[in-house]
């Protein structure tokens, strides 16, 4: 940094002041603040897959079959009486434990599968992860968490849109497709909007979860470099910086939560135009 | 028979995560007698129409509400680790400050007080207006509206989303071993879980069982509350 900084530049700040900036745009501390990516992008991903196991299991809920509704209501209580972190650690080694069992039984001997006390049986049947692998992982099992929480909201959302809106439609003759779309899924969107709201500011909350999942985002990075350093040649001597880092992160998730309630506000009044019903 | 039960891996797996229990029940019973008067005191201080005690009730609930748990558990840690040597160290009270023990209620408390006192103020503001001017028509002092119609009102308003809350509440008993430190045999039901897991990588069972004692947990607090709930509306019924 210091070196593309103009001669001008570098007289204004003192000496303090630029060992700091060179501290603060350093290699690791690049990689910091880009690895912000991961955070963002499993936010982003994990919405969408709770939206999508949200609507399955709203689905569910309101079917008239009761094995489907039976599913879909197990899904959501359990989902509600169990700590989200204990899914978030099952998902991905249940699902790695289940494609390893799968190469295992092409790969590996029976006799290793039958006496072999550590997993995989062989080493063949290893199935290595890379980071985005475990990424995908992770965003599935928050979307199977919160797309609990999504199914609750839609469920409830679905029952709150007026019956005499729907008979309306039908007496101006529009057919049956027309009215769940035009009118009982256009209407549920502005009564689920507050609680989806909750549920997006709970979800970038557990994104903070990546780091138990090898995944390098930036509460992994801000605890490696939060670490004492005594070695001149392995950068800047500091104490243990780790408040300071935490602290960052702690303000950083702030402005995440603010910068969402904004853009969910401005959504609540795009889907609630016209209507006189939603109370904001 | 008996045997063969007594045997069996499951109950084997829940006499081994008795006691792993016993901490996250710890967390929880330590946090919620303090967290509760404190979510008050917040609730009542954000209220409040004097915007020096508004302002920065405001600001903490928002604060701890907008932030991951994880996240306030790391950053607490790390400040009581820095301030060790200037403040724990000479008044002698390190080992105990520093106790996982003690900061994981600590910051639980400061976690729960803000998610019940955004709750708490939400009833605050749907106490029915009639009631408190009723009162006030009355000839009532305002310590004497305050316990005969905001207090109770308040309670009973606020009392299924608080059952919510104490419910998340026990559930995030489950981080605190994992960002302090965990101190000889003193683990919780995750931290034993995945102990276990690494032994025989039976993820189904180890992880099973510990689901199965949140599982309990929560439905014990949703018991719980209810016979409050009951009491609290029992005016109603």
């Amino acid at each position: 940094m210091l070196e593309i900084m103009p001669d001008w530049l570098l007289s204004w700040f003192s000496d303090d002041s630029l060992e700091m900036i060179d501290y603060l745009t350093n290699g690791k501390h690049l990689t910091w603040y880009a690895s912000v990516r991961y955070t963002l992008f499993a936010a982003v991903l994990s919405a969408l897959f709770a939206i999508g196991f949200g609507l399955i299991g709203a689905a569910l809920k309101q079917s008239g079959f009761f094995l489907f509704r039976w599913i879909g209501n197990f899904y959501t209580a359990i989902v509600r009486g169990i700590p989200d972190i204990l899914f978030i650690l099952f998902f991905p080694l249940a699902i790695e434990q289940g494609v390893e069992y799968f190469i295992a039984r092409s790969k590996c001997t029976a006799e290793q599968i039958a006496t072999s006390v550590n997993w995989p049986p062989c080493e063949a049947a290893q199935w290595f992860l890379t980071t985005n692998d475990y990424l995908l992982m992770a965003c599935l099992s928050l979307g199977l968490v919160y797309g609990a929480f999504v199914a609750n909201v839609i469920y409830g959302a679905l029952q709150a849109v007026p019956k005499g809106q729907l008979e309306a439609a039908s007496a101006y003759g529009f057919n049956q497709k027309q009215i769940f779309w035009k009118f009982k899924i256009r209407q549920m969107w502005a009564y689920a909007l507050p609680g989806l709201s909750n549920i997006w500011m709970l979800l970038i909350k557990a994104t903070a979860f990546l780091s138990l999942l090898q995944v390098t985002d930036i509460v992994y990075w801000a605890g490696l470099l939060g670490t004492a350093n005594y070695f001149p040649s392995a950068g800047m001597v500091h104490p243990n910086w780790n408040f300071q880092y935490y602290f960052v992160l702690f303000v950083f998730y702030i402005l995440l939560t603010m910068v969402s309630e904004k853009f969910f506000n401005m959504l609540q009044a795009k889907a609630s135009r016209g209507m006189s019903v939603v109370e904001r | 028979m008996i045997d063969a039960i007594m045997n069996s891996a499951i109950i084997q797996e829940i006499i081994l995560l008795a006691k792993p229990a016993l901490f996250n029940a710890y967390f929880a019973l330590a946090s919620i007698p303090i967290g509760f008067p404190f979510a008050i005191f917040l609730a009542l201080g954000k209220f409040s129409t004097n915007k020096w005690i508004s302002l920065p009730a405001r600001a903490f609930i928002y604060a701890f509400r907008g932030s991951p748990l994880f996240i306030q558990f790391f950053m607490f840690y790390a400040l009581m680790l820095s301030l060790n040597k200037v403040l724990w160290k000479p008044w002698g009270i390190d080992e105990w400050v520093l106790h996982p023990l003690f900061i994981g209620p600590f910051v639980l408390i400061l976690n729960t007080g803000a998610y019940a006192a955004e709750i708490f103020y939400g009833a605050l503001r749907t106490i029915p207006k009639g009631e408190v001017e009723a009162a006030k028509a009355m000839g009532m002092s305002k310590s004497q509206v305050f316990k005969t119609v905001t207090w109770p009102n308040m309670l009973r308003l606020s009392w299924p989303a608080y059952t919510n809350e104490m419910v998340f509440l026990f559930h995030s008993t489950s981080l605190v071993y994992f960002t302090l430190p965990v101190i000889n045999e003193q683990k919780d039901l995750m931290n034993k879980a995945g102990e276990l897991f690494e032994k025989d990588y039976n993820i189904y069972l180890h992880f099973g069982v510990a689901g199965l004692y949140f599982l309990i947990a929560s439905l014990i607090i949703f018991y719980l509350s209810e016979l409050m709930r009951r009491r609290l509306n029992r005016h109603l019924a």
